[in-house]
Order: structure tokens, then sequence, then C-alpha cells
């Protein structure tokens, strides 16, 4: 008999640059073999080692395979019990806060980006409609950038990155596609082979840095003096583009004013680089055109976060290299998310907003009424929050802790009721990206393993019990599924967009999104005055300078924690992600810390000594690495280290923009200052 | 038939090694392919390379040679094949050779290690790993039709190529200047 074998479409949902295209060979009810979707144009049938482990996520020994309960938090003693049982837990915890407190206010949402699929967003709308919750509200990642392109441009667009091709010269500035956006090279090295340079910008020789002609260090969230005295330099040099600033800009004046009343030995001496390197590469800017700028999530994750962003978006402006194609300042891409109205998100009810990153801060805070009971969906609270100290203080007066989940995490832990979940593969959805313009389909290729659930149907089952519980008590839908909600986000706007008749013809191809190819082609910006906006009162309204200057970085104490603690993305994980894998734990690296040559002798460690690094916030004990990768007062250890959890040393300090587009300010992850002591001492 | 590593393309990412996996779903910890970091001693700036390698499909396969139940052949086209029906799992090829390749399969007690995707060569299609690798870094060359020139055959980090002959060629990395920060 000949085998039942079919090949269905997927996207991956991952908070992640690539938003990659998948084919999956499906053989009698089994997925035997994935591989990259030849038919977007953007990945291009390729994917990335994450992707390629995905079937052992799928079919994982360790998927969570019902619903659990943990008898006493933290206990580890976790008893399966069913989904009614579970939910009537929940519904009925619901209704007795609401009736004990007068309102729902007590039942909190904390919710981030583990799937950016759209219909993953369910239960934030099945809390929209049960009454004013509790939720977060913001971003702990890329809020300070958002806010810095929108008072320079107005709004947050890219051109398609396929355009880095036509670059003529490339600035990689805080981002490290190498390992975080694998599909990007492509098109780099097009770019090269036609005669472009590739520069990178980092605190740290990333490998990224080294598939570039020239690497420029710069120190750590300093980033924005080097933008200011490269464009003092070219303004001095009168190479500015005068047309472009002339017709298309507001403030050029003023902001040449500010240029010349800058000290360059102090720009230098604050980004560390010297003037005569400084002055390399202006003229490299000067003499190469277009220049595609690349800022990414690095630079911004600072006290100064969105100044240095704001500061190089005036260094592409003044150059002239806005609206070209091949060039610009390109940071992320809200257009493809802008085309949903997410119809089954909207509440008509006050809700309670808390800052994410001050999440613990404002639990402890919240009175009348506090929170008591806490849902997690998409993401992994406990080992990706900051101030985690003062968290598991706060989780201490809260009666019930839920979280969605795949496998058990370190959330999981301080949970009571455990819900399993569905990966992308048991689903079907669409995933919105942030960085190509390309548009993917999720087929269900195997219904849902075990007894696990998508976030869809869970907020539906939810709301049936809720209605059963006590009639009118929520009012999100109890019926329907993906493709009812689906056709309800597809609206004729987006099916031109996407020039398809129905979101079904997307099983056919991903769809390239008809949107500006390059972006602010026209001239023509959003911001209030219409222009590129050097002088920005929206800026000076939400409390920062009218133009790019930086605050006196925040430093350590005096003689204590006196090393920067980077922990950029890892190359084998998205935030936590995929480090539970079995074909990821073979190929990652075990976790360390990197640690400049010369500190290391100061601190008598060499490889493989068992360091502490340490500051008031918590400590992590783990093997150092010499390497002279990074710089004498930088420590490094990128994320994705497991249960070791890195975030126990970061203060929670916030960015200094953020709250225009996300609701909140930035976590200012970067600005972490540690101790390094060797344990073997 | 051998394949060709171009180190100055190549960026460490490891989807080559995965796409293997997934291509045969073998067990975690059997490595067809492996793709080694190489030691920043090894170039004279902290360069962070990489090596992504299989089997080399050697002119003189030592584990051939010390098979003792003539589980591998060397197939007309070059390609070094190990036949899992004939092996008995004791180990003698992963000894012999110089490269680490033959592993071992520790639920079904046999060795195992890459054919070149015979397989899917024999059906014209890209070896798992070329047809993955997101910069084209590695292919599979016929070493009687190749005319293109500076491939060398080791880089630093690739053990002595007399012993065995490889049939691995490389395509070195150009590196990149370099400006440090001054204070």
């Amino acid at each position: 008999m000949l085998k039942k074998e079919r090949i269905t479409r997927h996207v991956c949902p991952r908070n992640c640059y690539d938003t990659c295209a998948i084919l999956a060979q499906v053989r009698n009810g089994r997925i035997v073999n994935i591989t990259g979707d030849p038919a977007h144009g953007y990945t291009r049938g390729k994917l990335c080692a994450k992707g390629y482990s995905y079937l052992r996520r799928v079919y994982s020994p360790d998927r969570i395979k019902q619903p659990l309960r943990q008898c006493g938090r933290g206990s580890g003693h976790w008893v399966p019990v069913s989904w009614d049982y579970a939910l009537e837990m929940i519904c009925q915890k619901i209704l007795d806060l609401k009736h004990r407190y007068g309102s729902t206010l007590p039942v909190c949402l904390n919710k981030y980006s583990g799937n950016f699929g759209l219909l993953n967003n369910a239960i934030e709308g099945l809390f929209n409609q049960l009454g004013p919750t509790t939720q977060v509200l913001g971003s702990p990642c890329w809020s300070a950038g958002l806010d810095a392109q929108t008072f320079d441009f107005g709004n947050n667009y890219n051109s398609n990155p396929e355009n880095l091709r036509k670059a003529g010269l490339i600035l990689l500035w805080g981002v490290n596609p190498v390992w975080t956006a694998v599909h990007s090279l492509p098109y780099i090295y097009e770019a090269q082979k036609e005669g472009a340079k590739v520069i990178t910008i980092d605190p740290i020789f990333s490998e990224t840095a080294k598939k570039s002609d020239l690497y420029f260090q710069v120190r750590p969230g300093q980033d924005g003096y080097l933008a200011l005295a490269l464009a003092k330099i070219i303004v001095e040099a009168e190479k500015e583009d005068k047309q472009f600033l002339q017709n298309y800009s507001l403030g050029w004046d003023e902001f040449r004013e500010y240029l010349k009343s800058l000290n360059l030995n102090k720009l230098s001496r604050e980004c560390g680089l010297n003037q005569q390197a400084i002055k390399f590469l202006a003229g490299l800017l000067i003499n190469h055109s277009p220049v595609f700028i690349w800022v990414g999530f690095g630079m911004q994750r600072y006290a100064n976060g969105g100044q240095n962003v704001r500061a190089i978006d005036a260094l592409g402006a003044l150059t002239g290299n806005l609206g070209k194609a091949g060039g610009g300042v390109h940071y992320a891409n809200l257009r493809i998310w802008n085309m949903f109205k997410f119809n089954f998100h909207k509440t008509g009810y006050k809700n309670r907003y808390l800052n994410i990153n001050r999440f613990a801060e404002e639990l402890n805070q919240l009175q009348e009424p506090p929170v008591k009971m806490l849902w997690i969906a998409n993401r992994n609270l406990f080992l990706q929050d900051a101030n985690l100290r003062l968290l598991y203080q706060a989780i201490k007066e809260i009666e019930l802790i839920i979280t969605i989940e795949e496998f058990m995490t370190e959330s999981t832990k301080y949970s009571d009721l455990v819900l399993p979940t569905t990966t992308f593969f048991e689903e079907t959805d669409v995933v919105p990206g942030y960085w190509h313009h390309w548009l993917a389909l999720n087929e269900q290729a195997v219904p849902p393993l075990h007894e696990a659930r998508s976030d869809l149907d869970i907020a539906l089952m939810v709301s049936c019990k809720m209605n059963s519980l006590e009639q009118g008590s929520c009012t999100f839908p109890q019926s329907g599924d993906a493709s009812s909600f689906l056709d309800r986000e597809f609206d004729d706007q987006a099916y031109s967009l996407l020039g398809i008749r129905h979101w079904s013809d997307l099983k056919d191809s991903p769809a390239k999104v008809n949107i500006p190819d390059v972006c602010w082609e026209d001239r023509i910006f959003e911001t209030p005055s219409g222009k590129f906006e050097f002088y920005s009162q929206r800026a000076e309204q939400a409390g920062h300078p009218l133009m790019p200057a930086l605050k006196e970085q925040r430093k350590p104490a005096a003689g204590k924690y006196d090393l920067r603690l980077l922990s950029p993305h890892s190359q084998h994980s998205i935030n936590s992600q995929f480090q539970n894998l079995d074909w990821i734990k073979a190929i990652k690296p075990e976790p360390a810390v990197l640690i400049h040559p010369d500190t290391a002798l100061l601190k008598s460690i060499v490889s493989g000594s068992m360091v502490r690094i340490l500051n008031d916030y918590g400590e992590i004990v783990l093997k150092a690495a010499v390497s002279g990768a990074v710089p004498r007062d930088v420590l490094v250890c990128y994320q994705g280290i497991g249960d070791l959890n890195i975030n126990r040393l970061l203060s929670g300090e916030n960015t200094d923009m953020g709250s225009i587009v996300t609701g909140n300010h930035g976590l200012a992850i970067l600005d972490t200052f540690v101790d390094i002591e060797n344990q073997t001492d | 038939m051998g394949f060709l590593v171009d180190a100055e393309r190549c960026i460490g990412c490891h989807a080559c090694e995965m796409a293997c996996k997934n291509e045969y779903q073998s067990e975690p910890n059997v490595r067809w392919r492996k793709v080694y970091p190489i030691n920043e001693t090894e170039y004279s700036l902290p360069e962070r390379n990489h090596l992504s390698l299989a089997c080399n499909h050697c002119e003189k396969p030592e584990c051939l040679r010390v098979c003792p139940v003539r589980a591998y052949t060397k197939r007309e086209d070059g390609i070094v094949i190990h036949d899992q029906g004939r092996c008995i799992g004791c180990k003698m090829c992963a000894m012999a050779c110089p490269y680490e390749v033959p592993q071992y399969n520790v639920r079904l007690k046999k060795m195992e290690k890459c054919n070149l995707c015979d397989g899917r060569l024999d059906q014209g299609l890209k070896t798992a790993c070329e047809a993955a690798c997101p910069v084209e870094a590695l292919s599979v060359i016929d070493f009687n039709g190749f005319t293109k020139y500076g491939f060398v055959i080791a880089l630093p980090g690739f053990p002595d190529p007399s012993i065995t002959k490889p049939t691995t060629r490389f395509i070195k990395p150009r590196i990149g200047a370099q400006v440090r920060r001054d204070q």
C-alpha cells in the first residue's frame, strides 16, 4: 500500500529577524522531515540550526502532555489533572476574586514574545473580555529604538532588507546577524561581491565582525558619540547632502550648530576610538554610496539607548542616505503587524497596565486591589525578567499562578497549574515578522500531540467554562477555530497588500507584502512636520532633549562592580528557547563568561576557572573563557545559559525611551555592573 | 568526489550539521558533520573561525583498511561508504581515523558516518548539508572535473592530511582589519 504523504507549509514564530518559511514532510500522520521553503523570497529555502532542530521539539519526550497541578509551589510534586479540572480551577478562582474584590483587576496577565503567531495573542483577547484586568505593557527589548525612530522619521519602517545587496557601504551597528539573522548574509555577500565594504561596529569582536572587512570597537553604550563625531567630521568637510537637508529635514541649522559646539576630543574619548580611526570611517561614509546602516537591538539597551539611535538616524540623514535603495537607517518594520487589526484583542474595559520592565516592583506596590492570580503566557518570566529577587517576593501573595508551556521551565517551577500547549506544527496561524517583507502561513501538519491545546483553543475553553459557571462573565467567543478567527483578521486591505483572495491561498506560497520596497523613498516622513526631524518637539514633549544628546553614562560605583556585563543573544537559542533540546545541547558550547586576557591576569583567572560573577542583585557561578574578543572593562556572557539565570544580576534599570510606541520604557539590560572572583581561590 | 569548504563564506552557523541530523533523524550525540570552533590562538588575531567537517572521503581511508568485517567500501566516484549491516561496532575505524569521523551509535551498538548523502546524490539531489547552507559555503566537487584554483588541503585546526589523503578542500578565510578601542 502506498504511504500517505503530504507537504505542509509553516513559518517559524520565534522572536527573530528572519521569520523563516518551512516545509514539513508528513507521512502517516507524523512529520518525518523539515526543510526551508524555497517559495519564500527572503529566506529562500534555508533554515538556521535552531530551525532544523524543530522535530526534536515537536516529538520531544519532555513535552508537557497534560495539564499539571503542582501540589505546593516549588515542591516539584506534579499531579496530572484533566482539562476540565484545570479550567474549573482557573474559572472558579477568577469568579471568586471577582466576588471578593468586586472587580476582575486581581487577575493579571504577563505575556510577551515566545510565539509571534497572530492567534497566540488569544490569551490577551480572553483577558480583555473578562472585565478590567491587570496586564503588563511594553517590551524588554526594542522599545528605546522604536521611539527614537518615531521621533526622527515618524514611524518604524524599513526597506526590504534584500536591498542590502545594492549597498555601497554596509554598517552593521550593534547587530550580529551571523548569529541572529543568518538569512541576511547572502545579501551582504552579494553587496561585497559588487565592491561594497562591510563594517561592523560593536563593543565585542563578534562573529559578524569577523566576517566584515573592517571592525570598529566602540565603548559599550557610547555609539551615539561615535555617530555624532562622524557627523561633525562630515559636516566640517562640507560633505553633507545639502539638497536633502534643505528640502526634507527640520532643524538642520540647529543641529549643525549643535555639532559645531561639540568637542571632537571629547567625542573620541567617549566612544573609545581615536580621531584617526573616526576620520577614516567618516571618509568611507563620504566616499561610498548608498550607505545601509543596520541598527541592531544592541546599543539601545542602555540608559542612553534611544539617544544612540537618534544620533545614528541623524548621521544617515545628513549623509543623504534616507530613501535610497541600498541606503537608509534600518531598525525594525512594523508595517506587516500593522496590516492586522487584532479584532479579537479589542477591549471595552479599562485595564490596569503595569510596566513590563518594573513588573516585580509594581506588583509589590499594588493595592486596591492587589493581584491574586497571575497567568504567564508566551514567556519564561522567571528566567527573562529583571529584579528576580523582588519577583520571588511579589508572588508570595498570589493565590494562583498559571503557565502555558510546551516544556517544564524555570517559570513552571513557580506555577500552581501548567497548561500544555501546541507547537506551531499543530495549529493554524500566520506570523507577521518585523524585518523582511513577507507573510507566510502555518498549516496544521498534525493534530495536537498528547493533550496539548493551542492558545486560541485554551481561550475558547476558558470562555466556555466561565459562561457555564456564570452566564455572561466572559464575552470572548466560546466557539470557532483558527480559520474563523483568521477570516475576521484579514480584510480587503490586507488581501490587496498581499495580492491574494483568501488567507488560505498562502498554502500555495508565502506572499510578498506590497509595501514600499524602499522606505521613505518619497522623502515624506510621518513626523508632525512631514520632514526628517533633527529637532523633535515630540521628543521634548516626552521629556527628552530636542536633538540627540547623550547623558552622562551610567557608571559603576567607585571601586565596586567596575566591570560591565554584556549579555547579548546567543547563537543557539532565542532568549530561553531551544536550550532544552538534545540536538541543540550537543552543539551548544558550555556556559562561560568571556574575559579579556589582561583582566583575567589581574584576577588570576585562566580559561576553565570557575568564577563567581556578582553584584547587589545576585550572583552566578560558571566557567571563564579568556578571549581577546572582548574589551578589558567588559565581561560577556551570552543569553541562554539555562538555569544559571544571568537575569539574577539585572537591576531592572530602564532605557531613556520606549513609552511612545510600546507604552513603557525598555530594559537597560546592558547597564549591568559586576565583579568577578575566582571561585577556586 | 569530496567536500569543498569555503571558510571565507562559512559563518559557523551549524545549519549544515543540523540539516544532516534532520535528514537522517540521527541520535542526539551522533554527529556525522561537526562545526568546530578554531582556537583563537590559531590566527594572529582573536579570530573566531570555524571548520565544518564531515567524513573526508579519503583517498587512503584508514577506516576501510582496519575494518575487520569489510563494512567499508570506496565507490568509484570516491565516496567512502559505511555499511551498517556488516558493522559489528568494534570501533577499530574510530580509532584509526585521524578526524574522529566514525561515530558510535549507543542504541544500535554500531558505528555510523557520513556517506556523502549517496542516496540523494544518486537521485541528482545535493547533499543535505550543501542544500541547507545559507551562505553557499559548502559544496561537493568532482575532482575529475574541477577547474577552479585557490583551494588548500588544510587549514589551521585540521589534522595532518598526509596520513590518509582526505578529499576535503578549503578556501582560506580573509582576515579583515580591526580598530580596537584606545581606552
